[in-house]
């Protein structure tokens, strides 16, 4: 067991996608379950908060530590197991396996049968059967299983998949005292809001499921909380509070023969709000449906202009301002075709037309159409490193928030006259399908961006009236627990410390994620944290 | 101007599998695609069309199923698609497959200009372009990287060779092969797609074009594929230890030996 003191050497593990920087006093890089349990029960002996970190892409700051020990999980990246069941296969991974690394290993096979825990028989037949896919995408591969599955992850295909919750089948966690839950799905439920958790050892952990309702829309934010809920649900998208996980258990569905993307071009926002109400009311066979705003598509015009790791992006015309990008899924050829071709008249019919859009039927397309979708993120993370360097103390500002189907309008035009109002520039982008947009503020100076974390916060409150949520698939992790205090009030706040308290009465585990430390400790009579400790906010 | 694209279809991976019991070559039923550099051809075919005027026809050799490859090409822009397949063909080499296509052009005309693909991914043999040209007895430029000007009667080009690059100026008709990086290739829109899905693809016999059967397929071929298979790649590290004089003269010993 290595405990190291995290010196200079290991300050890239103080930070993450979001950017923020946290602080902490040693790191590990357990191997196997068995380290990872030695070394949390010796945090939790001391008291000492952990911080539990996968491939730190992360965009709400789940993995920056406040203080204390950092258990990095990255060497915990294996395949243990293939299963079938039912005609479907599922796989058993360590929380450090890459998602590109798990895809590349399901489309090439890439798979030593005879390692398998369960016998070679179920990795042979998927070896020999045809191709199959874990549906969660998010933009970043180099994200984990385990990171994936601690803020339940989704992307774009999320319209049609679900978020990562859907496709996980087990988890399997080590607790602060060191007890085990490994809980498969359909084997334990809540009674109401009772939840009696069995751990491996014969002991049992009993915890109240928060009161609240959650929002009828995609939503990362907080715990999973609903009547004679599933066990397994609650250890997803805990944002690493409640213990460590060690084997995930996911599914995997068959890879539809034509998955055909197409790009439609529209001139303004409202034409694109009514393409996609079309689209979901006249389609069940799209996987995806993202939006691309003008701010967005100004910036690569841009970098096709002036970058030449950018000059491949196909040229857009400038009469166009905004693009939905659609993903259709079949097993049929003809099939796939109709649906394209009535997309086509749906867009003619919201004042597109059919010669400006570009299909993807084929890898080479379709890798073309991905460069497209990812060089969005990419450039304006671009953009906001060279506006860093005239002033530090700026950062991208991004909201991750969802509201039902029937505010999708409403939210758009919050979102575009407050921005407009504060003179902030901005580019859009993200999952229309679901009423899902990652408005990002692009600040130009420190008042840009004090006015950007001020409009955040009161599109919170906005969306929580429109009954949405404040994180849709980032988690909330540090960065957004103010806004999970707007969208379920203090008092529910309380209950999930509570509940956190049931499963890690030290509060060691992801310290300052979901809501602050203090939060922990009884409104009456409350306790100092142990010295040392003290969250002290994460510098951005 | 007339302009015929030579395309291929090829497999949709070049990665193999095997199934590690049996050892056989997993099939993953995937569609066969346009080989790249031919993508990169038709886009230029268009890129000419758009400045300077032209009809473009694309032409391939292949399976009935082909037909869909061509309607791609129909769909990103091509005016015409023609289709040879014939049992005839089967088991064409590139000797074989450029005399068919010689064959072909020749029905309708040898056009002011041929593109290929500088070579298919599949085979890499690179012959198809200058054998067409050959056949055909026109002009063959390889390898061009850009297109500098298309006149009525010489195009010019910059083409890469072994030593750098040459700047080439043909006259028509001529037959050019392009890089891969030349251009990158326009996606199809709805509307193309709609269009090349109401479009006539032409299949062409043997007969019809009048291949000699004793220059066609097996027959007319000069080499035949005895085997396929995935090279066997063998890694082995050798670690050199010792003084810098030791590990050069056990280097030196290494290097021996293989040789």
């Amino acid at each position: 067991m290595n405990i190291y003191e995290l010196t200079q050497e290991y300050e890239i593990y103080l930070r993450d996608e979001s950017r923020s920087i946290g602080h902490a006093a040693s790191i590990s890089f357990p191997e196997n379950e068995a380290e990872m349990r030695e070394i949390i029960m010796q945090m939790n002996a001391g008291g000492t908060p952990v911080t539990i970190q996968g491939g730190r892409t992360g965009l709400a700051a789940g993995a920056v530590p406040y203080g204390g020990h950092v258990m990095n999980l990255s060497k915990m990246d294996q395949l243990l197991d293939v299963t079938a069941e039912d005609g479907r296969y599922s796989f058993t991974v360590r929380p450090g396996m890459v998602l590109a690394n798990l895809r590349k290993i399901i489309a090439g096979r890439k798979i030593d049968p005879e390692k398998m825990r369960s016998g070679p028989d179920a990795a042979l037949a998927f070896i020999n059967d045809r191709e199959y896919f874990f549906p969660t995408d998010p933009t970043e591969t180099s994200a984990t299983i385990g990171g994936i599955a601690a803020c339940n992850a989704s992307g774009a295909r999320s319209y049609k998949f679900g978020a990562a919750r859907n496709h996980i089948t087990r988890i399997r966690m080590i607790l602060a005292d060191g007890r085990i839950a490994d809980i498969r799905r359909g084997e334990v439920f809540a009674s109401g809001r009772r939840l009696v958790l069995p751990l491996t050892d014969g002991s049992s952990i009993s915890a109240e499921i928060p009161s609240y309702q959650m929002p009828a829309c995609k939503n990362a934010s907080g715990y999973y909380a609903r009547h004679d809920m599933d066990a397994v649900d609650l250890l997803i998208g805990s944002d690493g509070t409640l213990g460590a996980i060690s084997e995930i258990g996911i599914e995997l569905l068959p890879l539809p023969a034509y998955i055909w993307g197409v790009s439609c071009f529209l001139q303004d926002e409202d034409r694109a709000v009514r393409l996609t109400n079309a689209l979901r009311d006249g389609f069940r066979n799209l996987a995806a449906i993202e939006y691309f705003d003008k701010g967005a598509l100004d910036i690569l015009r841009e970098q096709k202009r002036k970058n030449t790791a950018f000059s491949a992006l196909p040229a857009l015309k400038k009469e166009y301002s905004c693009c939905i990008y659609a993903e259709i899924q079949e097993e049929d050829e003809s099939a796939a075709l109709q649906t394209l071709l009535q997309i086509g008249k749906c867009l003619t019919a919201c004042g597109g037309r059919e010669e400006d859009t570009w299909v993807a039927r084929s890898d080479t397309d379709r890798e073309t159409q991905q460069f497209f979708r990812h060089a969005v993120p990419e450039s304006v993370n671009m953009l906001i490193d060279e506006r860093k360097k005239t002033d530090p103390s700026i950062t991208k500002l991004a909201g991750d928030m969802a509201v039902p189907d029937e505010h999708l309008a409403e939210v758009m035009h919050m979102y575009r006259e407050t921005l407009a109002a504060a003179g902030l520039q901005s580019a859009v982008w993200g999952h229309m399908g679901n009423n899902h947009l990652h408005v990002n503020i692009l600040p130009r100076d420190s008042r840009d961006y004090s006015l950007g974390k001020q409009l955040i916060a009161g599109w919170a409150e906005k969306v929580t009236a429109m009954g949405g949520a404040v994180s849709a698939e980032h988690g909330v992790g540090k960065l957004k627990r103010d806004f999970l205090a707007i969208m379920y009030g203090s008092a529910r706040i309380e209950e999930m410390a509570a509940l956190k308290k049931a499963f890690d009465p030290k509060g060691i585990f992801g310290r300052g994620n979901l809501f602050a430390a203090e939060v922990m400790v009884p409104s009456a009579g409350r306790e100092a944290v142990p010295a040392g400790e003290r969250e002290t906010e994460a510098a951005e | 101007m007339k302009i015929v694209v030579c395309v291929k279809a090829v497999p949709s991976s070049t990665e193999v599998r095997f199934d590690p019991v049996s050892h056989t070559i997993i099939r993953d039923g995937k569609q066969a695609v346009i080989n790249p550099f031919d993508a990169a051809a038709l886009e230029c075919a268009l890129r000419i069309r758009e400045t300077a005027g032209a009809h473009v026809t694309t032409l391939s050799m292949g399976i009935p199923d082909t037909v869909r490859i061509l309607r791609d090409t129909v769909a990103r822009g091509a005016d015409e698609a023609v289709l040879l397949s014939d049992r005839a063909f089967a088991g064409s080499d590139t000797l074989a497959t450029s005399y068919a296509l010689a064959c072909a052009v020749r029905k309708t005309g040898v056009p002011d200009l041929l593109i290929c693909g500088k070579m298919a991914v599949d085979g890499d043999t690179a012959q198809i372009g200058p054998e067409l040209a050959a056949a055909l007895g026109i002009p063959a430029v390889t390898n061009v990287k850009e297109i500098l000007s298309v006149g009525e009667d010489r195009i010019g080009v910059i083409r890469e060779s072994d030593d750098g690059e040459q700047e080439v100026s043909v006259c028509l008709p001529a037959l050019i092969t392009v890089v891969k990086s030349i251009v990158d290739p326009r996606m199809p829109s709805i509307a193309g797609i709609r269009a090349a899905e109401a479009a006539a693809v032409s299949v062409w016999t043997a007969e019809e074009i009048g291949a000699d059967p004793e220059r066609t397929g097996l027959a007319g071929s000069a080499t035949q594929v005895v085997r396929t298979f995935s090279p066997e790649r063998k890694k082995e590290c050798v670690y050199i230890e010792g003084s810098a004089v030791e590990q050069a003269d056990r280097l030196r010993a290494l290097v021996e030996e293989l040789s």
